[in-house]
């Protein structure tokens, strides 16, 4: 008996669905608006109603799949594309060293800043600077898109022009509403009006709008320690703390934990924070290959067996730190043979379900409910109220002897500033929802927590099926598809705004050189509409951009994707 | 000759690894062929001519072979070899210390005690296990009473209904929104530098900043009493630190010159490292002012520049409450990087860094806080810029009260026996704690005063101006992880909404609690 069947079943019996489905599952219409409708499309979809059985039925489903899932997709890429792209990196960065050769030569004004001047060293370095400079001085125009309003299913950019070669860029004042693929909206629950609005309005009213002080001195109050309460309940934990920023959360948390004559083994395509915080706290750090988890054994046997370097004494204690959801790769971490490990080596274990928390799990809860194991079993659960819960900041969750030490004890809690107000009822309010506590719309959060699931699965599965190149699980709600080419990374990121559609494309340095890569994250806010003019226009671009890889080619991914459907 | 011949054998070898990593396979599929029966060929004539010599090469790769694979395990490694069964013995002998180690009483004692407020923070709080009591509260950074504002409740809520909560993406992911762009206009406007930025955090946009231009190799001189953000920030960079007396300045110039000496006769690519002198405008640990003329001029002298941290002093010092550079009347310029947070004075929350254009840009891309966390919800963003907006169009009525307010309460606290204040007389921040006498008076035994004590004496003290209605805390630190840990004391923060009588009050209910405080023998 397993949540999911719950939920249908609260389906069956109730009003409360409001949304027009078709035969895929997907909304028609606007989501969470719309007149009722029978229900029995939902239960009809096979992927959904497969993820259900799985996350019930046994505790670790995904251990069968094969270990080199990433490496196995990268050989089956023509060596062709491989060559070019390496090409055009070696042709941008000798033209780039060209055009920085020339330009220091006929026009030394531009050129100041790498200087040293004045007796002072530059502050840039000039090799530092070059690839901001000649590689993504280029492409500028494909990050930092300024929005104006909610950056919901839709968002509204601010059209921006460049005459300078993306030097400096005018606006134009026109709006321009784009289909929205980028932002970490999972839920849908970046909304201006609905309950979870309602309820920010009220709190702002009755408690202002900031504590202006640290939690640990005059920073901590009802509306605080009662959210906390909740996140705790939610994610499975004995108690939790709350971070007034997601990156905050890592870098200023870690260092409480672990410390000299520590070790901390961490994936190696870990968050940034996470890395920081690493480095902060003064620990040993060593990096395991990706998701790879027979490395994280062997690195384990080593560290355990020969101590710390040079003096051989055994380690205080060992962090395994890995990411729930990977959302570079949408990769989930093997959560199941980890906790085996830590079973065996007796580590501790941190997972940052920054991405997960939220989106994944038949209830939203995470990765832990995504593969039905006892959130109690990892010892510190870190998430972030960011993507899900359309809030920000994150929280720490473990058992109440570790959140209680670093109540005084953490960075975050003692020096940095206390949450604010319209962000602590936002999580509240959405939070509530998720977990159907909120009377008024008891079933709206699991009718968000499916249809994502179901939202993710249908988006994946169409663009398997035309022949692009995906990456990750299946069911993941971040999707990346794979460009290699760098220039392919700024023509499809333009491309999509030319057809209204916001994108977020990534290349080296947040991915290996080779892999660049578009990334769409699905929400819950999408409608069926929405996600088909995204696909057919991926696909016109795919064409365009020659980006069909497996198209009259076996589909691993495809296989894959019915692989675990079976299981 | 032989070792000639010995790299043409070694060639196809070479050829063969490459080609594993390359992934052009039929390419070098073909050149391996090739190669490899050149070799068998040349292998073959070579052995019909003279059998010796290629005995002798066969030695050579040999021996090149197992020089390279020693060298390979041997340099910067002292690992013991192990055998399966030793490992796994010692992984079950292997025992990690607990996550976290236990409280101590008096932690657990602050844990239990730590103030819970009822209600919206402001100038009158209620606990709520002070049966719906109101408190005078002297703990918050409201200097400018911003947020208990009435005006900002209309704003932010307009602001809710048309940008929602959280931006739900980085800034760089179409998490920029046009109120952060407003913002960062207006500040560098208001600050009177060319560019700013924004973060989310105040504690991260220093653990940003000084990483994303102090490199390993580079050279920081930073102040003893700075904060722990910066703190935290330098030992995140990397970069050679010497610290200097706290708000001296022969002793910084002594640093500077050391070096600048220490730097003279390098040559090559590290002869000129980036030069740094980090200090905070009003400090936090002590309530005290930077000299920023002296550091201006020994700025220039031995050619360092500055990073200012104004996290305090923005919206505090100075006629316009521009910060330090206002207070002494400095270009901003000559503050390369100019940092300051709006969670203090300015009642929103996040922080900012105000430096010139390129090196604001070069951040959107390097600072870690700015890349990798989501960008600041844009009710925040709405009300910073509201409060600044208040602050330009009528600095007399803010900060006027706000000084006196400060220097009075300063004054009637100096006249309290048996306790010690410390902070500027412009600052509205101040520490107390009791004077050395004092303590050495109320130790009955003539024992040693522990750290845990005294911080025993001063949560006391901070019960006792409860009852009279005052709300106060204790300067709170994470004492293992402080460079320099800071005397125990209470912190005091004047608001320009304070009342006079509110002063008067709050100095009487701390004379009142001393003086109970110190009347017990212990």
């Amino acid at each position: 008996m397993g949540k999911g069947q719950r939920a249908t079943q609260a389906y069956k019996s109730t009003e409360f669905i409001e949304q027009v489905r078709d035969e895929d599952g997907l909304v028609v219409g606007n989501p969470f608006k719309l007149a009722p409708s029978n229900s029995g499309s939902l239960l009809q979809d096979e992927g959904l109603a497969s993820s259900k059985k799985t996350s019930s039925a046994s505790p670790a489903p995904e251990a069968g799949v094969k270990q080199e899932k990433t490496l196995s997709e990268l050989e089956a890429v023509p060596s062709l594309i491989l060559v070019t792209t390496y090409l055009s990196f070696l042709m941008l960065i000798v033209f780039a060293h060209l055009r920085d050769f020339f330009g220091k030569l006929f026009y030394p004004a531009n050129y100041v800043q790498l200087r040293v001047q004045n007796g002072l060293a530059p502050m840039v370095s000039d090799f530092e600077s070059l690839w901001t400079r000649r590689l993504y001085g280029r492409i500028r125009d494909c990050f930092n898109r300024p929005i104006t309003g909610v950056a919901g299913g839709h968002v509204n950019l601010l059209d921006r022009v460049s005459n300078d070669f993306n030097n400096t860029f005018e606006f134009t004042g026109r709006v321009r509403n784009v289909l929205n693929l980028a932002s970490y909206n999972y839920l849908g629950f970046a909304q201006s009006e609905g309950p979870c609005a309602d309820k920010v309005e009220a709190a702002l009213h009755e408690h202002g709008l900031t504590p202006a002080s640290t939690r640990a001195e005059a920073g901590r109050s009802v509306l605080l320690t009662e959210t906390e309460d909740m996140v705790a309940r939610f994610v499975g934990s004995e108690a939790a703390l709350i971070v007034s920023m997601g990156y905050a959360t890592n870098a200023l948390n870690i260092p409480a934990m672990v410390s000299r004559g520590c070790l901390i083994i961490s994936d190696e395509l870990n968050h940034s924070s996470l890395v920081s915080g690493a480095r902060l706290s003064g620990a040993t750090i060593r990096v395991f290959k990706h998701n790879y988890t027979p490395d994280l054994e062997k690195v384990l046997r080593r560290s355990i067996s020969q101590g710390q370097p040079r003096t051989h004494r055994p380690w205080k204690k060992i962090l395994v730190v890995v990411e729930g959801l990977y959302s570079m790769e949408g990769e989930f971490c093997r959560l199941p043979e980890i906790l085996e490990l830590r079973r065996r080596y007796g580590f501790y274990l941190f997972v940052d379900e920054a991405h997960s928390i939220g989106a994944l799990g038949p209830r939203g809860r995470g990765i832990c409910d995504h593969f039905g194991v006892d959130p109690r079993e990892v010892d510190v659960l870190m998430g972030t109220f960011t993507k899900s819960f359309g809030a920000a900041g994150g929280y720490i969750a473990g058992s109440k002897a570790l959140i209680d030490y670093l109540r005084l004890h953490s960075h975050s809690a003692v020096y940095a500033e206390a949450m604010s107000v319209p962000v602590l009822a936002q999580v509240s309010s959405s939070m509530r929802m998720i977990m159907g506590e909120d009377r008024e719309h008891a079933l709206e959060g699991q009718q968000r927590l499916d249809q994502l699931a179901i939202n993710s699965r249908y988006f994946a599965r169409r663009l398997a099926d035309m022949g692009f190149m995906t990456m990750g699980h299946p069911g993941s709600p971040v999707i990346p598809l794979l460009l290699f080419s760098p220039a392919k990374i700024p023509a499809f990121s333009r491309e999509c705004l030319r057809r209204n559609i916001a994108v977020v494309v990534v290349s080296y340095p947040a991915t290996p050189i080779i892999t660049g890569r578009v990334r769409f994250c699905i929400s819950a806010s999408h409608t069926r509409e929405d996600l088909d003019y995204a696909l057919e226009q991926i696909s016109e671009i795919g064409d365009l951009l020659l980006l069909k890889f497996h198209q009259g080619k076996t589909k691993e991914i495809a296989s894959d994707d019915a692989k675990m459907k079976i299981q | 000759m032989a070792s000639q011949s010995a790299a043409s054998h070694l060639a196809p070898l070479l050829t063969a690894e490459s080609d594993e990593d390359g992934g052009q396979r039929g390419l070098f599929r073909t050149a391996w062929d090739f190669s490899f029966r050149m070799a068998l060929r040349y292998i073959k004539n070579s052995y019909k001519d003279d059998p010796f010599r290629t005995f002798l090469e066969v030695c050579l790769i040999g021996f090149i072979i197992w020089y390279m694979t020693k060298q390979k395990y041997n340099i910067g490694n002292n690992e013991i070899e192990l055998s399966e069964k030793e490992i796994d013995e010692l992984v079950d002998d292997w025992r990690p210390e607990p996550l976290v180690p236990e409280l101590t009483d008096f932690e657990r004692e602050t844990l239990d005690k730590a103030a819970l407020l009822d209600g919206p923070n402001g100038i009158k709080v209620r606990l709520a296990s002070g049966n719906g009591k109101a408190l005078l509260n002297f703990a918050s950074y409201n200097f400018l009473g911003f947020i208990d504002n009435p005006d900002f409740e209309k704003r932010a809520i307009e602001t809710l209904r048309k940008y929602g909560v959280g931006s739900c993406g980085p800034p760089g992911f179409y998490g920029t929104l046009d109120v952060h762009m407003e913002l960062e206009k207006h500040l560098a406007a208001f600050v009177g530098h060319s560019a700013a930025i924004l973060y989310s955090q105040a504690f991260t946009t220093i653990l940003s900043v000084i990483p994303c231009f102090s490199k390993r190799g580079d050279i920081i001189v930073a102040d003893e009493a700075v904060n722990f953000s910066l703190q935290q920030a330098i030992a995140l960079s990397r970069s050679k630190v010497y610290w200097y007396k706290h708000n001296d300045m022969a002793d910084l110039e002594r640093v500077l010159k050391d070096v600048n000496k220490q730097l003279t006769g390098r040559r090559g690519k590290n002869a000129l490292p980036r030069k740094f002198i980090v200090t905070e405008g009003l400090f936090h640990n002590t309530g005290d002012i930077s000299p920023l003329k002296d550091l201006v001029e020994l700025k220039h002298r031995y050619k360092f520049r500055i990073i200012l941290d104004e996290s305090l002093s923005f919206g505090v010092l100075g006629k316009r409450g521009a910060g330090l550079t206002d207070h002494f009347n400095v270009d901003p310029h000559e503050v390369d990087l100019l940092i300051g947070a709006l969670s203090y004075a300015i009642g929103a929350s996040g922080g900012f860094c105000c430096a010139d254009k390129d090196l604001v840009e070069h951040q959107r891309l390097s600072g870690l806080g700015y890349c990798f966390s989501a960008s600041m919800p844009g009710i925040l963003a709405v009300a910073a810029s509201d409060a600044i907006r208040a602050l330009e169009s009528n600095p007399e009525g803010h900060f006027s009260s706000m000084r006196e307010n400060a220097s009075l309460l300063q004054t009637l606290l100096r006249r309290i026996p048996g306790l010690q204040v410390e902070g500027a007389l412009e600052s509205p921040l101040m520490h107390i704690r009791l004077t050395p006498e004092t303590l050495v008076r109320m130790k009955r035994s003539g024992g040693a005063w522990t750290k845990t004590d005294i911080d025993r004496v001063l949560a006391e003290l901070v019960e006792e101006a409860q009852k009279d209605g005052v709300f106060l805390t204790r300067a709170m630190y994470v004492d293992e992880h402080e460079r320099l840990l800071p005397n125990s004391s209470i912190r005091i923060c004047v608001s320009c909404a304070h009342t006079r009588k509110d002063i008067e009050k709050c100095a009487h209910a701390i004379k009142n609690a001393v003086s109970r405080v110190t009347s017990k023998k212990r």
